[in-house]
């Protein structure tokens, strides 16, 4: 993306995003709630079209349909609506869009792929709605990958997880990266679970987007001056970095909360570790 | 006449051939209503297609034009402005009251005998002509062709509709098209059951299935078979017994979902209890 920008609803979302995402890499979208990380994504896949700037995806411009190009969503109505087993949802992942009557012939084997390759398999065939957030996750996983895409976009898939249930969703993503060769792009609210497998970090704040290697956008200088204040990074003995003074935008995870500063840093900070660790 | 002699009658017969056209499209149909939490959507087009069928009746035309018109009005409507969840049913909400006014308007400028309306609230099956049969098996043979023709797009667009339109899909297209199939079902099945009583076939037959079957193909079969028997064995008894074929329908067809709830409730603890 070359000086990209996006507008909604005639506000400015975003402006001067410039990022390269290589192949075989992890890029983790970070930022605020509502600073815009989906629609970032969005973008990318083709279902948000930029109002200003350039954006080259696999060389050619975003499309809706570019079976090289696999797309998780943040939320799916199949996980709570139906009875539908994970089988067919990661069918549908594959003949979902063709209209008509004949149906494909390699269509179970492609399906058993992608349920091998994310671990699936062993409860493909309970319905959607039984199942745990990792499973389901593992599941959705499935039916982005069932293309075996070049570039494989992820909508926070941690989202919701416990913390073994995202370690293990962590791994599956790096293992999908390894075998496949592809360029992943997740956004996440937490770098903690991911910190070790990312190639580079896209932040999203105030309307700015930052790109670059793990250590050369988070850190205490970067932040500071993206969000105009002093920002503190702690890394705690086992390597988790918590970020302190993002009171305004990031701190706090629920926007319609009553009061959004602490008196009492105590507390404050209790609430930013929540956030971070989360 | 014994039950079997009033069972050749033309009239039964006329009124069985219509009952399995219409069970086969709402199957397919009430699949979609149900997965798609549209029962709302399916209830109000019923209500839209009565003030449709009570204005065709005051202008002077047979009420299925009223029906027709009405109902795909207020699909397209609803299809097109309904796209997601939060705000459908306010927009089905007040496209409903809108028609229904109307409907009151219709029925008071109608000085006439309010026969054909009377029919249209409760289904007038036994009163089914030759050529009703071939207008109803023709739209129920459209209804099914077309469902099947865009079960997958269908089906993907209503449980994941962020991936499929990232997949190239028009999410909106696709719920434009289920709620003319929909509007299409319900003028049909009016002729049979009537507004009131749509429901028996579209809704109650299509939540068994659910409750029962898990593979979208297989939960389509069960949801016709159940619409099938609950409107054969309900026309069977109202000759045999008596009473309105409507009443045995809807018992038949509420009836067979309490045992589809209390059979799926069964083989669930007795998995529990096997693990």
């Amino acid at each position: 993306m070359r000086d990209g920008r996006v507008d909604l609803s005639g506000r400015p979302i975003w402006q001067d995003a410039s990022f390269d995402v290589e192949g075989g890499s992890i890029a983790v979208i970070l930022g605020p709630n509502g600073a815009g990380k989906s629609t970032l994504l969005k973008s990318v896949v083709g279902l948000v079209g930029l109002s200003g700037g350039t954006l080259e995806v696999l060389g050619d411009a975003p499309h809706r349909g570019d079976a090289r190009v696999g797309y998780m969503a943040q939320s799916r109505e199949a996980d709570s609506l139906t009875s539908l087993t994970g089988r067919d949802y990661v069918g549908l992942g594959y003949d979902g869009r063709r209209f008509g009557w004949r149906r494909s012939r390699d269509k179970v084997e492609v399906v058993e792929r992608a349920l091998e390759l994310t671990g699936a398999r062993p409860f493909a065939d309970q319905p959607l709605r039984t199942l745990s957030g990792g499973q389901r996750q593992r599941l959705a996983l499935a039916h982005a990958t069932v293309f075996r895409p070049q570039l494989l976009l992820l909508d926070e898939p941690l989202a919701g997880l416990d913390i073994a249930a995202q370690a293990e969703i962590v791994d599956l993503i790096n293992l999908i990266r390894d075998t496949t060769g592809a360029a992943v792009m997740v956004v996440a609210h937490d770098l903690n679970p991911l910190a070790h497998v990312v190639d580079q970090v896209i932040w999203v704040a105030r309307r700015q987007v930052r790109s670059g290697p793990l250590d050369e956008v988070v850190n205490e200088t970067t932040l500071s001056a993206l969000y105009g204040h002093p920002i503190e990074i702690i890394v705690t003995p086992r390597g988790r970095r918590v970020i302190v003074g993002l009171e305004e935008e990031f701190a706090h995870p629920h926007p319609h909360g009553t009061d959004h500063r602490h008196e009492d840093a105590h507390e404050h900070f209790a609430e930013v570790y929540d956030e971070v660790t989360r | 006449m014994s039950v079997w002699q009033l069972l050749q009658t033309s009239f039964v017969q006329n009124a069985f051939y219509a009952v399995t056209a219409v069970s086969l499209a709402a199957g397919v149909v009430g699949y979609f209503v149900v997965l798609r939490r549209q029962a709302f959507a399916a209830h109000a087009i019923g209500h839209i297609g009565f003030a449709g069928a009570a204005g065709a009746v005051l202008i002077g035309l047979s009420p299925v034009w009223g029906l027709l018109a009405f109902c795909l009005g207020a699909g397209l409507v609803i299809g097109f402005a309904g796209t997601d969840l939060d705000d459908r049913d306010a927009v089905v909400g007040v496209t409903l009251t809108a028609a229904l006014g109307l409907g009151v308007l219709f029925i008071s400028l109608y000085s006439g005998y309010a026969n054909a309306t009377y029919s249209i609230l409760f289904g007038q099956i036994l009163g089914v002509s030759v050529s009703d049969v071939w207008l109803v098996a023709a739209l129920s043979a459209a209804v099914v062709l077309a469902s099947s023709g865009v079960f997958r797009p269908l089906l993907f667009a209503s449980v994941d509709g962020q991936s499929a339109a990232a997949r190239g899909l028009s999410v909106r297209a696709m719920s434009i098209v289920f709620m003319s199939l929909l509007a299409l079902t319900t003028v049909v099945a009016i002729q049979i059951v009537g507004v009131l009583l749509v429901f028996s076939l579209l809704v109650a037959p299509a939540a068994s299935a659910e409750v029962l079957t898990r593979h979208p193909g297989r939960a389509v079969v069960v949801a016709t078979l159940v619409a099938l028997g609950s409107s054969w064995l309900g026309l069977f008894l109202a000759v045999w017994i008596g009473g309105p074929v409507s009443f045995w329908i809807t018992g038949l067809a509420s009836t067979l979902y309490l045992v589809a709830r209390v059979v799926a409730a069964l083989r669930e603890r007795g998995r529990r209890v096997a693990a």
